[in-house]
């Protein structure tokens, strides 16, 4: 369903949310935006956070031999190309990963819709910023939040002024005209194997997993033992021991890594699960420190290779 | 999958078959494999993953190489339990005589159904074949209809694949057990992936026509 709320309505709805669940929301500390306790709607930065919020369903580092039980949480002011990240790994773990099903069940997300497309994002080729499936979806308009409610929470809106989706689709197209999509459709099929461009990114990737740590849609994980727990860490492929064994490393080469990565989100995760592993939050360019842009992936011309 | 609590865990396969006492066969190579057999506890979780189809076929050709021989012990011991011992035929290659394990078992299975053997280098008193384990395709007396599963270094695994080809066995009736590293061994922590499968989930026995066109099939 869809609302219409004031400021105080959303100050309301935010309270009755809060009596069922820990709620948090981004805000800021230390010059970073980072998500923390709220106790009002009021408090939640609209900027985006430093990080993706993947650590509520998918810890650093944590014990797996205990399952204990899980808080409620509601998470607000996550933004929409970091959500649509749970959306995709959902295809791949939900159900499978007893921890991050679990976390996922009994968290409450509500995605704040960007108003103007960001510098570097590229959500629109992945069809944000508003999002098909969510639980609460924000869009502030002056003093005014449009919100589209799941069926699960709608119980927490119900009482207050419905509108139909005509606010979000406008803002929808709007928002494309602002924010041109990249050609993504097919990219699966342009990409080539011997392309140059994993040695070129090989000659200057320094290997540090910063892409993969701070992709909302990457779930890949180490196990290890450490006294007497199951660790589980977040893993990067790009590592080169990310596929060593006893049976030898079948991606010694770092354009080997590089490549999977980048076939993992555009190729693989197309063909087995029907989406791309990538939401265009553009998080991976930011915080590569030599550059490497994802963009240039999907929009290079392989043609001519 | 088999582990030492504060050591680790790691892939391994079943080596008996079905209803009877678990059985493993490990080469003890690195943290975990050269803790199992010293610990006092064991954890083992799953099954996981594929198993061997042997029943969709009428006759089976089972080709082993190195240390890739546990799953086929268990497969035999399927087989015999059905009453099928006769429709299959064992292909089994290790590098010197001494690297062939099981050799108590192959002299028992022997008595009942067709194994052929070879090594890379003959040693000692060995006086049987010596060469590449795909060369001993040419021996097989069931007929080219016949399942080929396949399981051992990606080396062999390509030579026996191409070897089976070329003498008229059918691609579609090709199954290869696949190894990759394994963390989790439900497809979530993303290690063990060839192309859009994980080996642990989709596999790690897969029909070779479903896998052929991977890039990395037997890098
Ligand atoms: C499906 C499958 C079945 C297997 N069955 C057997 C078997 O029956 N008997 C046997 O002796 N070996 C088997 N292996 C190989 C065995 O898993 C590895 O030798 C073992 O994991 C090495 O662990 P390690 O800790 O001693 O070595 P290390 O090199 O210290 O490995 C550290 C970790 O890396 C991973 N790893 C390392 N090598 C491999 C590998 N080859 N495959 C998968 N993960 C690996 C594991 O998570 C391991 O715990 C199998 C492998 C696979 C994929
Ligand atoms: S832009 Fe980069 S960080 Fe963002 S979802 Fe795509 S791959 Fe991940
Ligand atoms: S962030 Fe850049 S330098 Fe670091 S691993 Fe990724 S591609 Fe390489
Ligand atoms: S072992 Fe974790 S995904 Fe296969």
């Amino acid at each position: 369903m869809n609302y219409l709320l004031s400021k105080d309505e959303m100050d309301a709805a935010f309270h009755s949310i809060s009596m069922d669940f820990k709620c948090y929301g981004a805000v800021e500390r230390e010059g970073e935006v980072v998500f923390d306790r709220v106790n009002s709607f009021g408090g939640i930065s609209e900027e985006r956070s430093r990080y993706a919020p993947k650590e509520f369903l998918i810890s650093r580092n944590e014990d797996v031999l205990v399952l204990g039980t899980q808080d409620r949480k509601a998470v607000f002011g996550v933004k929409s190309c970091d959500l649509k990240g749970f959306y995709i790994m959902d295809r791949q773990i939900l159900g499978k990963d007893p921890f991050y099903t679990e976390k996922r069940r009994n968290t409450l997300f509500a995605n704040f819709v960007c108003n103007e497309p960001c510098d570097g994002g590229f959500c629109s080729s992945f069809g944000g910023p508003v999002l098909d499936e969510y639980d609460l979806q924000i869009l502030r308009e002056g003093e005014m939040y449009h919100v589209m409610v799941s069926e699960k929470y709608d119980g927490y809106f119900s009482s207050f002024q419905r509108e139909d989706s005509s606010y979000f689709t406008s803002f929808k197209e709007e928002f494309n005209r602002k924010a041109e999509p990249l050609q993504v459709e097919g990219v699966e099929d342009r990409m080539k194997w011997d392309s140059k461009l994993w040695k070129e990114y090989a000659s200057r990737c320094i290997s540090c997993g910063a892409c993969n740590f701070s992709c909302p849609t990457c779930y890949c994980f180490d196990l290890y033992d450490e006294g007497g727990e199951r660790k589980r860490e977040w893993d990067s492929c790009i590592l080169g021991g990310f596929t060593s064994s006893s049976a030898g490393n079948i991606r010694n080469g770092l354009d080997e890594r590089l490549r999977q990565r980048f076939y993992h989100k555009f190729v693989y995760f197309k063909r087995s699960k029907d989406t791309y592993l990538c939401t265009g939050c553009d998080r991976c360019v930011e915080d590569c420190p030599v550059d490497i842009d994802i963009k240039e992936v999907i929009t290079h011309d392989y043609s001519g290779e | 999958m088999l582990s030492v609590q504060g050591v680790g865990e790691g892939p391994i396969s079943v080596a008996s078959g079905a209803g009877r006492q678990l059985l493993f066969t490990i080469r003890d190579i690195g943290t975990v494999t050269s803790k199992l057999k010293t610990s006092r506890y064991v954890g083992v979780r799953g099954p996981y993953g594929t198993s061997w189809p042997w029943k969709e076929y009428d006759e089976i050709v089972a080709v082993a190489g190195g240390i890739g021989i546990p799953p086929i012990r268990s497969l035999i011991e399927e087989m015999n339990g059905a009453g099928r011992g006769k429709d299959i035929e064992v292909l089994y290659g290790a590098r010197t005589p001494s690297d062939l394990v099981y050799k108590k078992e192959l002299k028992d299975w022997s008595k009942s159904i067709e194994v052929h053997l070879t090594v890379d280098r003959g040693e000692g008193e060995w006086n049987g074949d010596v060469g590449f384990v795909p060369t001993l395709l040419k021996k097989v007396r069931l007929s080219k209809n016949a399942a080929v599963f396949v399981i051992g270094p990606p080396l062999m695994m390509l030579n026996t694949v191409k070897e089976a080809l070329s003498i008229g066995f059918k691609a579609d009736r090709i199954y290869l057990s696949l190894e990759r590293r394994m963390e989790c061994g439900i497809g979530v922590c993303g290690h063990c992936n060839v192309g859009e499968f994980y080996v642990c989930e989709d596999g790690p026995i897969f029909n070779y026509s479903r896998v052929k066109e991977q890039r990395e099939l037997f890098l």
